[in-house]
């Protein structure tokens, strides 16, 4: 199966935090973890999430294997098995890797698995006010990029 | 699993539009999304529109009506609360007259027409609004200058956007939405962006005009002096169409040298010079301009430089221009609220009606006003109040003031869905239902030829849409509405020959739009031409013509004043999650903006040890409030920037901390400070100083 990637033109992001209510509300969180968040360093606004990187840190930093990647290139966390060590946290070089304190379990973006499995896009992806997420297989999303960033 | 159901609505979580689709699982709202079917928004949504869902479920909202008895709140049926209402108005009426009682709304949960009609056959003139300083003001300086308002065309494409003073993408858009704005700019149209901030737009733009704050008018009429310098506009419409144009020209030339406007904004005249040959030059452009040019003394001149602009440039109902959007054919809020009804005699009762005499002829009041009357008993005694969606201790001028006068209030009934600092003052407590709870042909106040089928989706607790509560308390008044909510959307969709079922399942009506409309008839003034020379206003001897008033709290007005207070605050610094005081509850959104934010640029910052992060006094000779700062190059050192709308639903005692952060507790609301035909308040250009805060 082709590989995935979501990617942000940071250019477009107009800091309007509607991707963030958008993923909490889609994946039921409460306050506390942001499995994307847009930092406000005014007039530049910069969105941190999980690229699904392919040698993936917190993947690698996992002491339990509880991170896998799938044959798409998503990488995802299985609750069940993770211990709450906060490894993954450190690890990551995003900040996109977050704890959810109740559970006391780390969880990250999964790309809306369950959304993509129906044909739609990631929640992110689809309430954008400036179409500044992108998704796709890795080369289309890639093109997409180039084309919009002079 | 139950079966989840999708609903289509229309949001309202600020001045709202944009088309929704609601899950609905168990009579309980899970879910919102946005709607890629509707003609507004074309599926996207905002984080406030997103946390609706936690602000409908919120364990602080009230769901019944309350009493409240030597201080305390105590729950009670809507028979009582209605009958309690009804009961000390027929009171102060038959001691004082109708016009003792205030009716007054906030920015509105698209309820205009209903609370103007409760007002108008209550028989009280004091009709108290955010219109003398938001939006109506637009329509009234609009109304009198080309008869109606006309609204940037983003359909058709304009090839260069003025956005004055405005950012749709985060917040507020009346007629539009940022994602109309966005498609227009991606489609290569240039753009002029004119911010005292450095913001996304301001960055993006070809051209980002840095005024000094609240001199918008008189770098309006620097664009004008390099159009008429240049021969830049459309000699056939002017000579056509636009009264009064040679005695402007005069008043251009005379009072308004690129030098002297430069001196007075702080834009560079080659900056000035530039952005008006863009404008005037690009074929059709168009002007989107926002609250921050209304609030202040300027107000009324401002819009009316504006249209000036619009017409001049032959870009006036030209398709991707301004234009005047043709409505469908529903039944109009003026009709529905019934101003006819009011008596001459009451009218003429209307507090501050022979000063603010546009402001009159919109129907309303400024504030200043009502809390003079509560406060003075002159020139009568106001002694009971009914405020419905208002916060006015946090969101209006002098907030000190205005706690002070609604403390006074003999009776005080507040409609809401939180007990926010303001209705903690009441006696009686209506609660509302938000916009997933309501029935309505929406979006009918607006110039953009839209009507949106809102229809209600869940009821929670005892929770009434706010329509249905003035037309429940109005027949207890004995006055005439109909027998429910959905009777009266029927009476106003009828020249539609829809009924409101039908209307529903269609989801919106466009009006048929037609441009150039003038060429028939001419514009809807006493003239029949765009009146640059108000002859209205000359009928009222207010000067005739547009001009840029300075600031009256300004270094320029008051050097003195400004040796104390050295900074300009620019209030107001609006936030993608919060709608004015609104949302300080809601958690999704509270986490992204947990505290009020002050911006200044790092050198001044720098002059009072003052590092990111750290709490600010800011500080006017009216009071001051308390803000966490935040470091940004892109405001001029000379300017303070400071978010407005802040109290703390946190803080559990019935002051809910209204008066800490409250950007308000600084804002002047004197009668000298104010917009002279329109009472436009200015929340905006105030003189300040800072401080590091010592405490926490």
């Amino acid at each position: 199966m082709e590989k995935v990637s979501l990617i942000f033109n940071k250019k477009n992001c107009m800091g309007c935090h509607a991707c963030e209510v958008a993923c909490k509300q889609e994946h039921g969180l409460g306050v506390g973890p942001r499995l994307v968040r847009v930092l406000e360093k005014s007039p530049d606004y910069v969105p941190i999430y999980c690229h699904h990187c392919a040698k993936a840190p917190c993947k690698e930093a996992c002491p339990v294997e509880a991170i896998s990647r799938n044959e798409q290139g998503i990488v995802l966390i299985d609750n069940d098995l993770c211990i709450g060590c906060r490894e993954c946290l450190e690890a990551c070089p995003f900040g996109a890797m977050q704890f959810e304190d109740n559970q006391e379990i780390a969880v990250k973006c999964n790309l809306c698995f369950h959304r993509l499995v129906d044909d739609k896009r990631p929640a992110c992806m689809e309430i954008c006010p400036t179409g500044c997420i992108y998704l796709g297989a890795k080369k289309c999303v890639a093109a997409q990029f180039e084309k919009t960033t002079p | 699993m139950p079966k989840v159901e999708h609903v289509k609505t229309v949001c309202r979580s600020c001045h709202g539009g944009c088309g929704v689709i609601a899950h609905v699982q168990d009579g309980k709202v899970i879910k919102v999304e946005g709607d890629p079917e509707s003609p507004i928004s074309h599926g996207t949504m905002c984080a406030k529109g997103l946390a609706i869902t936690q602000l409908c479920y919120h364990p602080d909202r009230i769901l019944y009506p309350m009493q409240k008895t030597n201080g305390d709140w105590k729950r009670i049926s809507w028979e009582e609360a209605l009958n309690t209402v009804a009961a000390r108005f027929k009171d102060v009426i038959a001691a004082y007259g109708p016009e003792s009682i205030i009716v007054g709304q906030g920015t509105g949960r698209d309820y205009e027409s209903h609370f103007s009609r409760f007002g108008n056959l209550l028989g009280t003139p004091n009709i108290l609004t955010a219109g003398h300083m938001c939006y109506l003001s637009r329509i009234g300086a609009t109304l009198t200058t080309c008869g109606r308002h006309p609204a940037i065309d983003y359909a058709n494409n304009p090839k260069c956007i003025v956005m004055w003073a405005c950012n749709p993408q985060w917040t507020n858009p009346d007629e539009y939405k940022g994602v109309s704005f966005w498609r227009a700019f991606e489609n290569g149209a240039k753009l002029i962006v004119i911010d005292p901030r450095k913001g996304f737009l301001a960055k993006r733009a070809d051209l980002w005009l840095q005024l000094r704050p609240g001199t918008d008018a008189a770098l309006a009429m620097g664009f004008f002096h390099v159009i008429i310098d240049e021969e830049l506009y459309d000699r056939e419409f002017v000579s056509q169409y636009i009264h009064g144009w040679d005695l402007f020209v005069e008043r251009v030339r005379k009072d308004y040298t690129l030098k002297r406007v430069e001196e007075i904004t702080w834009v560079r005249q080659d900056l000035i010079r530039k952005a008006a040959r863009l404008y005037a030059t690009t074929k059709p452009a168009g002007i989107h301009w926002g609250v921050p040019t209304e609030q202040n003394n300027n107000c009324t001149d401002f819009t009316r430089i504006a249209v000036g602009l619009m017409a001049a440039t032959g870009n006036l109902d030209a398709p991707g221009g301004n234009v005047f959007h043709v409505p469908p054919p529903v039944r109009k809020v003026a009709e529905f609220s019934a101003h006819t009804e009011l008596s001459a005699e009451q009218a003429k009762k209307r507090l501050g009606g022979d000063q603010y005499k546009l402001a009159a002829r919109m129907t309303f009041i400024t504030p200043k006003c009502a809390w003079d009357a509560v406060l003075t008993e002159k020139p009568y005694a106001v002694k009971a109040g009914y405020l419905i969606g208002t916060n006015p201790v946090v969101s209006r001028a002098n907030a000190g003031e205005v706690y002070k006068a609604l403390k006074k209030l003999d009776f005080l009934a507040v409609q809401d869905f939180f007990l926010t600092p303001t209705a903690e003052l009441a006696d009686i407590f209506l609660p509302a239902g938000t916009w997933l709870e309501q029935n309505h042909v929406a979006e009918n106040w607006k110039f953009h030829g839209y009507v949106l089928a809102r229809q209600k989706v869940v009821e929670i607790g005892e929770c009434w849409q706010d329509h249905k509560i003035f037309l429940e308390l109005g027949k207890k008044m004995g006055q005439q509405w109909w027998d429910s909510v959905e009777d009266a959307l029927e009476w106003l969709l009828e020249p539609t020959g829809l009924t409101w079922e039908e209307f529903k399942k269609k989801g919106y009506l466009h009006g048929d739009q037609r441009y150039y409309k003038y060429r028939e008839n001419g514009f809807s003034t006493p003239t029949g031409k765009v009146e640059l020379y108000s002859t209205l206003f000359e009928k009222w001897g207010v000067d005739p013509l547009p001009k840029y008033t300075e600031l009256p709290e300004s270094p320029v007005s008051q050097p003195e004043l400004a040796k104390k207070y050295p900074y300009i605050l620019n209030a107001g610094l609006r936030t993608p999650t919060f709608f004015h005081s609104a949302n300080r509850q809601i958690p999704w959104l509270r986490e992204i903006r947990p505290d009020p934010i002050v911006e200044m640029h790092p050198a001044t910052a720098e002059k009072h040890g003052i590092c990111e992060g750290d709490w600010v006094w800011i500080e006017s000779p009216r009071g001051r409030a308390k803000e966490k700062a935040k470091l940004n190059e892109g405001i001029d050192p000379r300017v303070i920037v400071a978010e407005h709308g802040w109290w703390y639903p946190e803080i559990k005692s019935c002051d809910h901390g209204w008066d800490v952060s409250n950007i308000n507790m600084l804002t002047d609301n004197s009668h000298e400070s104010m917009d002279p035909v329109m009472g436009a308040t200015n929340l905006r250009v105030l003189l300040c100083n800072i401080f590091r805060c010592e405490e926490d």
